[in-house]
């Protein structure tokens, strides 16, 4: 780990790792999660006060998380007992509907997103508004316009078996003040861990936390693996090509992007007070239709192989371009030509590379990258400007809201975990005895307008931005928001031709989820669950406990 | 490739059709333009002996495939989003300011519009008319009903200033084309877009006053005139929202900078903060300078699509929900310029029952016209050729950003309008000053790889 910082480099904020929940810092990542939606009886609130506050010490906060994550990584004593030993961590959050009853504060904080709700704010997501469609909010498994959770409890652990022993406790607490509860699970692929269901390596481009987890001055949430000689790359990254984000983005309290990613921005000031190491998590349950992606990816580069420029161009060439990766995770920015399982797997260089101007080889603390460097790709003609990676992190490129800083702004921790059974066969018509499989995404930010809503909404659905000529995301985009129904998007041949691909079809669709608050520790214990409210809210007007 | 016959107006716009040899003046005003700054940038690169990359293509065929490039950016000024946060910042965005207070620049504060600036030595602009602060190059007017203050229309234009001078007649500054102009169409274009109030009296300088465009004398068109501020909207005008200053900064854009360790800048950020070419806070002047850079680095040819101008490229739609079953896409109505090529966009209900106020984006009400504008792309269309066929040398950044450390918003560019006490250096990074107090080249020249 590099410790040698100097003055060139910033001094970076200790974060309250006793107060933050470890799904937010520095993220749960464990192979096996169940998420508890909650809807829990507003006759019971007293019970439902007292099993939170039984639940508060199990919440696992970022320190413990911290500790769990090293302790894995670094191989101590804990970590080399049985996986099955290592207890699961848990995690709470609130939908402004379950807050609300338990803290009418809640009325304060300053987001329309998270006060409205996932399946309100669903139109504004691209998300299909015919009710027939099975993406509508009307038709969602879980958080739908009359089943909106109250409550997300996350229990997420080593095992599968030890995670359905905890969620099961809870469930039985929830059983007894009579809530009611939809159970998720998911699990990573037991074929091809750490793949999402199309098959693309998942998570590579995950932000790094700029903060501290005490004032040891080396003691960094995310890791760093730059030399320090490195300046300015060792201030920016983590792993090479893993962008540093002022804590703020993810974290209430703390200082923000601001213009000079070096310098810190505002302090992102909680409102009410008690949102204070709290954060907002959106979950969205995401059914991936494997069969449907590859079959159009089969179609679709069949008819361009056919056209000047795009010779021996395949499905899994075609789908390499419109994901910026390999399915092994080998960024096209590094191995334009043929995936590299080998690029894909190395840490130190599968995140390493620019889109705007020629990558440098950088030297590290803890290894060697010896793969080709990426080269200069303003417009797209490797990377298109479409793929899903330039769609969401337009890294050292500008973008429609500005400089390098506006893709900090927009930087948010993905900590989910796919859901159901693989495909065999990736091209299979579906079928509805079919098991459903895709995403559990859950993502964390400050601010659900900026981030991930904005993601969505502003880059992914729109066919150009963040940069044109590009299209819309052909991966996760929605085709309601499209004038005809059909996602298109740019690509370049070799001689600099542009040809079309299109998706008439919707290769994910939204099946429920919602807007969450995370609340520090503290915020959990001693505003949304304190005794004291108890009578309060017991004497409020029945209509107002009936909220909905 | 062959070269391009002529310029044509913006959006390819019909206005001028009616006027003889409108047209074509208009083709050798916006030549004039790229003429000019294809010399500037001559000019600049003399002491490295370096070609322009900037180049007009009714005058110069690169050859090869030309790769067209829209750079777009969001419609709602940035600079209000960073120095006082979005819910300020829609409240600002529908208020007009005086003139003055762009040259009074960060020093203006609109909580004490007292305090215009008028009188400082380097603020010659009067406080007597007014601008909006809306400097991504489209601005907008909100209707309110009087009695209720709902907003009834909200009407966005990206019109350059320049095509309604060239409708006007006349010379324009620092121009040498004389436009033979039509002023009754020009107040036939009021009554129709604006108000069927609007007198001719009304659109001219009634007292000489120095501006944007230089010294308006009395009876010259005046842009700043109540139909297209406090009452209305016909086209930009707010300082930076010009046709001219879009082909500048295309033009500046791209010379290659280096910082003090030699080394080439090309953080976007960094680039227009050093240079000192466009706002720095702004989601327009980054990008557009950034993207031209870029290509610039590549060895490209690089110039501007006809026809030239300023476009809203789409409104998103996503999200609104309108009331009475009607749909949204009646409710965003293209009146000037063409699909991909917005010059006039009004967003209204189409029936009366109805207002603006009864828009909901995404379940919250609207309430002001910058909730729209956030739904509004805006772009200009490069075009690029011959990657790789020009080398140039690089010249030393000329400037820099500052910033707040303790409260790092905004970045305040000392070569144009100073800064505050108190600011540090922004982008240190790329200054190479940092850089090259550290023995790293040396220790990458020993293990044989680049500097950066």
């Amino acid at each position: 780990m590099n410790t040698k910082a100097g003055p060139a480099f910033p001094l970076e904020p200790v974060l309250d790792v006793e107060e933050i929940q470890g799904i937010v810092v520095p993220g749960f990542f464990k192979p096996h999660q169940i998420l508890l939606g909650v809807r829990y009886d507003r006759a019971h609130i007293d019970k439902l006060l007292s099993f939170i506050r039984d639940l508060a010490p199990d919440i696992a906060n970022a320190a413990e998380t911290l500790r769990d994550r090293r302790g894995h990584r670094e191989g101590t004593a804990e970590a080399k007992a049985a996986p099955s030993e290592w207890p699961p961590l848990v995690a709470i959050a609130f939908s402004f509907r379950g807050l609300f009853d338990l803290t009418p504060g809640a009325d304060a904080i300053p987001s329309p997103a998270f006060k409205n709700g996932l399946a309100r704010r669903s139109a504004l997501l691209g998300d299909p508004t015919d009710p027939k469609n099975p993406g509508h909010p009307s038709k969602w498994h879980v958080g739908g316009p009359t089943t909106e959770l109250d409550i997300l409890i996350i229990v997420a652990g080593d095992t599968r078996r030890s995670v359905k022993l905890r969620a099961a406790e809870i469930e039985r607490a929830l059983a007894g003040i009579k809530a009611k509860v939809i159970s998720q699970a998911g699990d990573i692929r037991e074929d091809m861990p750490g793949h999402e269901h199309f098959g693309f390596d998942d998570g590579v481009s995950q932000p790094g936390i700029r903060g501290r987890a005490s004032k040891g001055p080396s003691d960094f949430i995310t890791d760093r693996h730059v030399d320090a000689s490195e300046f300015p790359a060792a201030a920016m990254m983590g792993y090479p090509g893993q962008d540093l984000v002022w804590p703020g983005e993810f974290v209430i309290g703390y200082p923000q992007t601001g213009p000079d990613p070096l310098i810190p921005g505002p302090v992102l000031a909680p409102v009410p007070d008690w949102t204070r190491n709290g954060s907002f998590l959106v979950y969205r349950r995401l059914r991936q239709d494997v069969g449907l992606f590859w079959r159009t990816m089969r179609e679709q580069a069949e008819r361009l192989s056919g056209l000047p420029g795009f010779a021996g161009l395949d499905d899994v060439g075609l789908a390499a371009r419109l994901v910026g990766r390999w399915r092994s995770g080998a960024p096209l920015s590094r191995s334009p030509a043929k995936d590299n399982p080998d690029l894909g797997r190395a840490k130190l260089a599968n995140n390493h590379f620019r889109f705007d101007s020629d990558t440098p080889s950088l030297e590290l603390t803890d290894g060697t990258d010896e793969f080709g460097a990426a080269k200069a790709d303003p417009i797209g003609v490797v990377c298109p400007l479409a793929a899903h990676i330039r769609k969401v992190n337009t890294r050292d490129a500008p973008s429609d809201t500005g400089g390098r800083s506006s893709t900090y702004e927009r930087r948010l921790l993905r900590v989910g975990v796919p859901f159901g059974p693989s495909l065999k066969d990736s091209y299979a018509k579906a079928s509805a005895r079919d098991p459903e499989r895709g995403l559990l995404f859950l993502g964390i930010q400050t601010s659900i307008e900026e981030q991930f809503e904005f993601l969505q909404a502003r880059w992914m659905n729109d066919d150009s931005r963040p940069k044109a000529p590009s299209g819309h995301d052909m991966i996760v985009g929605q085709n309601a928001p499209t004038s005809d129904g059909v996602r298109r998007c740019v690509l370049f041949g070799s001689g600099l031709q542009q040809a079309m691909v299109e998706a008439p079809g919707q290769f994910v669709t939204p099946t429920g989820g919602g807007y969450f608050f995370v609340p520090s520790k503290n915020a959990l214990s001693a505003v949304i669950g304190a005794e004291a409210r108890r009578s309060r809210i017991n004497s409020r007007p029945k209509n107002a406990a009936s909220r909905s | 490739m062959a070269l391009l016959t002529s310029y044509d107006p913006p959006a390819r716009m019909s206005d001028f059709d009616a006027i003889p040899g409108q047209r074509d003046a208009w083709h050798r005003f916006v030549l004039e333009s790229f003429t000019a700054n294809i010399g500037a940038v001559a000019d600049q690169l003399r002491p490295t002996k370096g070609k322009p990359q900037f180049y007009s293509a009714v005058l110069y065929d690169p050859g090869g495939p030309v790769v067209e490039q829209a750079v777009v950016w969001n419609a709602f000024p940035k600079e209000l989003l960073r120095r006082y946060g979005r819910d300020r910042a829609l409240v600002i965005a529908d208020s007009l300011w005086p003139l003055s207070a762009y040259e009074y620049d960060w020093r203006y504060d609109p909580n004490v519009p007292a305090d215009t600036g008028v009188g400082r030595p380097d603020v010659t602009f009067p406080d007597t008319y007014f601008y909006r602060p809306l400097v991504e190059y489209c601005e907008w007017h909100v209707d309110r009903d009087a009695a209720s203050g709902r907003i009834r229309r909200v009407s966005f234009t990206s019109e350059p200033p320049e095509y309604w001078f060239a409708l006007f007649g006349g010379k324009q500054d620092q121009s040498q084309v004389d436009f033979p102009g039509d002023r009754d169409l020009v107040l036939d274009l009021y009554r129709k877009l604006v108000s069927p109030n609007v007198e001719m009296a009304d659109l001219l300088v009634t007292k000489p006053f120095t501006s944007p465009f230089g010294l308006l004398k009395k009876n010259a068109y005046n842009p700043y005139n109540k139909w297209n501020t406090t009452h209305g909207i016909a086209h930009l005008s707010a300082p930076p929202n010009a046709l001219t200053a879009e082909i500048n900064l295309g033009a500046l854009a791209t010379v290659l900078y280096e910082d003090a360790a030699g080394n080439p800048t090309v953080d976007p950020d960094a680039f227009i903060s050093g240079t000192g070419m466009g706002g720095a806070n702004r989601n327009s002047d980054p990008t557009i300078a950034a993207t031209v850079n870029v290509l610039a680095r590549q060895g490209a040819m690089i110039t501007l699509a006809n026809p030239v101008g300023l476009y809203m490229d789409h409104i998103d739609l996503t999200g609104w929900e309108v009331p009475g079953g009607q749909a949204a896409e009646d409710w965003a109505r293209v009146v000037r310029g063409q699909d991909r090529l917005i010059e006039r966009l009004v967003v209204q209900s189409p029936t009366e029952e109805f207002d603006v106020s009864d828009l909901r984006i995404g379940g919250v009400p609207v309430a002001f016209g910058g909730q729209i504008a956030e739904c509004i792309t805006v772009k200009l269309v490069g075009a690029a050729a011959g990657l790789g066929s020009v080398s140039n040398g690089r010249l030393k950044l000329t400037t820099a950003g500052y910033v707040d450390p303790a409260n790092a918003r905004e970045v305040y560019v000392a070569g144009r309008r100073g800064r505050p006490s108190g600011t540090v250096k922004a982008f240190a990074y790329e200054s190479g000053e940092i850089e090259s107090r550290r023995p790293r080249r040396a220790a990458a020249a020993r293990a044989g790889r680049p500097a950066r």
